[in-house]
């Protein structure tokens, strides 16, 4: 019976650990805001509630996507408890998902680039009057597969983060070369020029004040680089400004297809042909979601084609198949929230969201790592228990608020990026009240423009950048240990297992016939 | 030869060049450039050894690196199977345009030191020379160079004038590059912003912004 006892311990702590989190998110306290203090007031599910509305309103205007929000609102947080600003923040990114399908399912629009498969069945189905039960079925896809992936979350966080405590300055710098590896096999386009932009990203990442000398790198002189490129900087230049420049080269045409909804339940049909996809999608989801490099774009995608692969009603696919809406909402759902795993246990981000969430910790005086789930319990399960009251809420909310958030997409994007422009320069200005911020973000502005026309794509860097000190750090306190040996990277099992997990994941890709193949997966989803 | 991928060609290059770049920094200039100019022109920081790593060990083998990929990737420009519309850069400037740019805020902070006023007007004055010079001389990076400008402007602004003044300069700066430009429009959208920005920014996360310029004696909001 000592499997059953170890099943039980197992179940009974996730439980315990949970109502920790719940505890955490329904906390009452008391918030000075405007001068008036006001009392028992929820205030971490109101950051939620906040941060999936925030979600979803950035999910639904196309051009603006989550990475530049949250690196807009990361300055805000500053204010905040470090739990309300991760839930915050975390409910944008999830959010994100739900409102990205609304869009297009409605109006053939992805919002966000992980709801681009959404498009292809969601659309036709609205254009044959079944709007109505396409966003039903997106909204209860996401749903559970947010609760599965809240679910998987607790359950192997804490082992992993066991795990990762373990770790000496060998394997945790094996493993950033392997999460860079796979950010670099898992972008879009040229690998070479992937790992370009890394490299450029470490080096950006180790400008300013050098911990262990104290010797001012790469600053020119500047007094403001002294402790380094802000990261919110480089991410709202190559995001956020790059994105406006981008869409104001196009020129605007956006047709809302505003079709009558009709009603929202789905047909006994229906509910039969969604179930297999939505389980198939979740899982999927939620095993890409963990992998480094992946997350909601790679699972939204990789979900819709396996359903299309092994459907009974695969000739429907492209004509308005159920299975096509169903699969990639909970897939992305589901991979958007393991996503959070490798950021909670080993303080690695997977991508550039996770990247900014690592950057929103920082900024609280929180070293990310795997020590944060026993020193700050409250946060770590208050930011796991937030993910589901945010799913619940944003499934309760947004299916009512459709016509309200149809509405918003008849804003013109003329209207839309001067304010985007404001409250990004304010954000930057906040973090040092010094316009050199500001000039920098223009800077990189410039270079995100540039890199995105070259067809380099900006996401490695930013994961570049975030790593670099933390690994030069590593390397250099790996070959203290080792006497400059670097063998010792090879010589430490897991650290070797990285190791050679990168090089093999790099040599694959490098093969002739499957770079063909990844580059047919990413034009077919460019194209779709 | 023929450049048959401009768009690899040109990536090559900037990688090479930020490559290049990063390990001169760190590593200082080569002996024979040092001689000739008779003093250390970079004098880098330390390299130290892989026991103890100096400052200069990391950046200096991640820049060759880089620079090395560089290579490859300018390399295989010229032999590239993807040619044509696919490969061709649809970068609205040249790179005669980027060294002109450049050139004026290095102007423009050499007469500031010259005339002894803070650098903050350096960055305005060439922010407006750019803008200007992009609107006549070329139209299609209008949108480009005002997005940027009206950061710009934001930044250097702010202390002096304020933060209404300089939320209004984005605005209209930044919708003066975009398609169409409505004066009504813009207006309305800049008073609606500055009033948000206001209440939130300043009166609700207590960012400390000035809100009215330096010279108003008595600010209403504070």
């Amino acid at each position: 019976m000592e499997w059953f006892n170890e099943i039980y311990v197992f179940v009974a702590k996730v439980f315990q650990n949970l109502g920790i989190g719940f505890g955490e998110v329904f906390k009452l306290q008391s918030v000075t805001l405007w001068g008036y203090t006001l009392n028992n007031l929820p205030f971490n599910i109101i950051m939620c509630l906040i941060g999936v509305m925030l979600g979803t309103l950035i999910g639904v205007l196309p051009g603006i996507g989550p990475v530049a929000t949250i690196a807009m609102l990361l300055p805000v947080t500053f204010t905040l408890s470090p739990v309300a600003a991760l839930i915050m923040l975390a409910g944008i990114y999830y959010g994100a998902q739900y409102g990205g399908s609304t869009t297009a399912i409605l109006v053939n629009l992805p919002g966000e680039s992980s709801s681009v498969v959404t498009c292809l069945d969601g659309y036709q189905m609205a254009r044959r009057g079944r709007a109505g039960p396409a966003l039903a079925v997106a909204g209860i896809g996401s749903f559970f597969a947010g609760c599965v992936a809240t679910l998987i979350v607790a359950m192997f966080a804490p082992p992993l983060a066991e795990v990762a405590l373990k770790f000496g300055p060998s394997e945790y710098f094996s493993l950033m070369v392997l999460g860079l590896v796979s950010a670099v096999v898992l972008a879009h386009g040229s690998l070479i020029k992937a790992i370009s932009m890394v490299l450029l990203g470490l080096l950006l990442g180790l400008v300013g004040t050098d911990v262990n000398s104290g010797v001012l790198r790469f600053a020119f002189g500047i007094s403001e680089m002294a402790d380094g490129i802000g990261f919110v900087t480089v991410a709202m230049g190559m995001f956020g400004i790059a994105e406006i420049i981008a869409n104001l080269e196009q020129k605007e045409h956006r047709e809302v297809f505003t079709s009558k909804v009709g009603s929202l339940w789905p047909t006994k049909e229906d509910w039969r042909r969604m179930i297999a996809p939505i389980l198939r999608g979740t899982a999927l989801g939620s095993a890409l979601g963990i992998l480094p490099g992946g997350g909601a774009l790679l699972a939204s995608f990789g979900a819709y084609t396996l359903e299309k692969k092994i459907s009974k009603y695969s000739h429907e696919f492209g004509k308005g198949a159920i299975e096509g809406v169903a699969a990639p909402e909970s897939a992305n759902n589901a991979g958007a929230q393991t996503s959070f795993i490798p950021l909670l246990t080993l303080g690695i981000p997977s991508n550039a969201v996770m990247a900014l969430m690592i950057g929103a910790m920082m900024i609280q005086g929180i070293a990310p790592g795997p020590q944060v789930m026993n020193e700050r319990p409250q946060l770590f399960w208050g930011m796991i228990a937030s993910m589901w009251v945010g799913n619940l809420m944003l499934i309760v909310l947004n299916l009512p608020l459709i016509g309200m958030w149809i509405k918003l997409l008849t804003v013109p994007y003329r209207i839309l990026y001067p304010s985007i422009l404001v409250f990004m320069s304010v954000g930057v200005f906040s973090i040092s009240n010094q316009p050199f911020d500001c000039f920098l973000m223009a800077l990189f502005g410039l270079l995100g423009y540039i890199c995105v026309k070259l067809e380099c794509e900006p996401a490695p860097l930013i994961l570049g950048f975030i790593l670099g000190p933390l690994m030069e750090e590593n390397l250099r306190r790996a070959m203290l240990l080792s006497r400059g040996d670097p063998m010792v990277f090879l010589q430490k099992p897991i650290s070797a297992a990285f190791i050679i997990v990168s090089v093999i994941l790099l040599v694959i890709i490098a093969l002739p016939a499957l770079r063909k193949k990844r580059e047919e997966a990413f034009a077919g989803e460019e194209a779709g | 030869m023929q450049i048959k991928n401009p768009k690899d060609f040109w990536a090559g290059l900037m990688f090479i060049g930020f490559g290049a770049a990063f390990v001169v920094i760190a590593a200082g200039t080569p002996d024979f450039i040092n001689r000739m100019f008779g003093d250390k022109l970079i004098p880098g920081y330390q390299i130290g050894s892989a026991v103890r790593m100096g400052p200069a060990y990391f950046p200096i083998v991640l820049g060759g690196l880089l620079a090395l990929l560089g290579v490859v990737i300018f390399l295989r420009s010229f032999v590239s199977s993807i040619t044509g519309a696919a490969a061709a850069v649809k970068l609205p400037f040249t790179i005669l345009d980027l060294i002109a740019a450049v050139a004026v805020f290095v102007v423009a902070t050499f007469v500031a030191k010259m005339l002894g006023i803070s650098n903050d007007y350096a960055m305005l004055g060439s922010a407006l020379v750019l803008s200007v010079l992009a609107i006549v001389f070329r139209p299609e990076t209008k949108a480009l160079v005002l997005i940027l400008a009206s950061s710009l402007a934001f930044a250097y602004l702010l202390k002096p004038l304020g933060l209404a003044i300089a939320a209004i300069a984005v605005v209209f700066i930044s919708a003066y590059g975009g398609h169409e430009f409505k004066w009504k429009e813009v207006t309305i959208l800049a008073i609606v912003l500055v009033i948000f920005s206001v209440l939130v920014f300043v009166k609700g996360l207590t960012l400390p912004f000035p809100v009215c310029p330096d010279f108003v004696e008595s600010c209403p909001i504070r």
